[in-house]
């Protein structure tokens, strides 16, 4: 199935400052509100594009923001337009292009969920009347996103032999890489041992496996693959396949999470993003992967094949997954320690890679980078390259 | 009982007769008349075959541990003055998973499998919550 390769390319990335504004927050200023965000993103990303906003027809905007007032704000009239969280932004944005309803579709997200104190468990937590395990669990104690992930994690440790300190690798290799990123939150490595000592939020799950709460937007331009020659600054970075399928089935009494672990998902996403791009696993020169909670890393690299199925802890601490070592994951610090965009910010750090842009983190002669996500049962994924 | 301050079932048409069961000491499950599938929780069609023809139907009680997890931090005031605490997931030995929690006494790292069986905590005037204790 050749489906979307190659259709589209991307030619532009923007994110805010996510550093200055972070300091300004806790400093108790508001440096925007999520439009804000968003808007300081696209016009970072128009101009890293080298293009007009007068190019883009297409505006698909993230779910913290809403379409129509995004729209207004920007002043883009679009002949395609929609709202999709990271990974299906850039899917939809390839159906349009594809399909001849849009030829360059503009990615933009904002989210103050720092200044605004969005909760991610508890009373008011998110998203909770869409996602009924959120708070369906509520008399019980049980409520937090972390919570469902701490479950998830000691089930997986004892069926296969990973380990807490397995898992450590994760946060260790992610703020190594976040310390060669200026535009990384948290930059002070750590250690195994630091992480070995780092409270437990919801045990088995520590502090350093929790991701950032933070401001900020993101933006990516999409362009159709022969104008994406004509029109952009840089060379453009090809999509060279998608992958999704979803497991609703059981997903508030947590089937699919704790006696699958999305597995059989990750493996059709997996077959359709392989033989899509033509490329697999052993292709891929550094992997992105969506990190609200740092086990997302095992259960991915698994699933895509990265590892045998049951080694991963092994895969993890004797081959390695940071910077320099075996199998660099994500890049440029992750949800844990770069910034809490929501699967966002990994598009970015994948074109920037694929680009050769990345300075003291780059990974070298990197030719394609791995996307993936599961986030409330969808397994998605996107294989950029040059 | 007037004073309990943990978070309480919302209110959903749907959980009414498991919360009636419950309060009743007995454990249940929607079961389907036309397949048979038992599943929890209750939606408006069988997700296995889409009948409407649904029923709740008692089930044994008898479970096994499939993981847990030990919350340090409360997401609800209610749930402030008792960290550490501890939130299990069992399956039935019917089929369906259930959240929960272990009641009694837990040992220091339970393992999947651990045979379990349901009691009945009384919380207000009319809701029970169903747990979990560990059989010897």
């Amino acid at each position: 199935m050749n489906g979307l390769k190659g259709v589209a390319a991307v030619i532009g990335v923007g994110e805010s400052d996510y550093v200055g504004d972070h300091a300004r927050v806790r400093a108790g200023e508001k440096p925007h509100d999520s439009n804000g965000y968003a808007a300081v993103a696209f016009k970072r990303a128009i101009e890293d594009a080298g293009i007009s906003r007068d190019d883009i027809d297409g505006l698909i905007v993230g779910p913290t923001v809403a379409y129509e007032r995004i729209g207004e704000v920007l002043g883009i009239n679009p002949t395609w337009g929609g709202q999709q969280d990271a990974m299906l932004a850039v899917i939809e944005a390839c159906m349009a292009i594809k399909s001849g309803l849009a030829t360059c579709v503009a990615l933009v997200y904002g989210n103050d969920q720092r200044s605004a104190a969005v909760q991610y468990g508890g009373p008011e937590a998110m998203g909770g009347n869409m996602f009924l395990s959120y708070v369906y669990h509520a008399p019980w104690g049980f409520t937090s996103q972390g919570s469902l992930y701490a479950m998830m994690f000691r089930r997986f440790s004892e069926l296969t032999g990973c380990t807490e300190r397995h898992l450590g690798e994760v946060a260790v290799a992610q703020r190594l890489a976040a310390s060669l990123n200026p535009g990384a939150l948290m930059r002070k490595p750590i250690t195994l041992d630091d992480y070995m000592a780092s409270p437990y939020i919801c045990a088995p799950l520590h502090l350093f496996d929790y991701c950032l709460i933070n401001d900020g937007g993101v933006a990516l331009i999409v362009c159709e693959a022969e104008k994406a020659k004509r029109i952009a600054a840089k060379k453009p970075v090809a999509i060279h396949g998608v992958g999704r399928f979803d497991l609703n089935r059981g997903a508030t009494s947590l089937e699919p999470r704790l006696l699958d672990f999305y597995r059989p998902a990750q493996e059709a996403c997996a077959k359709q993003v392989y033989d899509m791009a033509g490329v697999g696993p052993e292709d891929m020169d550094a992997v992105q992967i969506y990190d609200s909670f740092s086990c997302h890393i095992p259960f991915a690299l698994e699933g895509y094949g990265y590892c045998r199925s049951g080694d991963v802890g092994r895969f993890m601490a004797e081959e390695g997954i940071a910077l320099g070592r075996k199998l660099p994951v994500n890049t440029g610090g992750g949800h844990l320690s770069h910034s809490y965009m929501q699967g966002w910010n990994h598009q970015v750090e994948a074109v920037r890679q694929v680009r050769g842009e990345c300075g003291a983190r780059q990974v070298e002669d990197c030719r394609f980078v791995h996307y993936n996500s599961d986030v409330a049962g969808k397994a998605v994924s996107i294989i950029y390259g040059v | 009982m007037s004073a309990y301050r943990k978070p309480l079932p919302t209110d959903d048409p749907l959980m009414a007769p498991f919360w009636q069961n419950a309060k009743a000491r007995r454990l249940s499950v929607q079961s389907c008349r036309d397949c048979g599938d038992k599943h929890f929780p209750p939606g408006p069609v069988c997700p296995k075959c889409l009948s409407e023809d649904q029923e709740w139907e008692p089930v044994s009680g008898r479970a096994a541990l499939v993981s847990w997890v030990r919350f340090h931090r409360a997401y609800w005031d209610g749930f402030v003055g008792e960290v550490p605490y501890d939130v299990c997931l069992v399956a039935l030995e019917e089929g369906p998973l259930l959240v929960s929690n272990f009641s009694g006494p837990v040992p220091d790292d339970p393992k999947a499998g651990t045979p379990l069986e349901v009691v009945f905590e009384d919380v207000t005037d009319t809701v029970a919550l169903p747990k979990f204790r560990i059989v010897a």
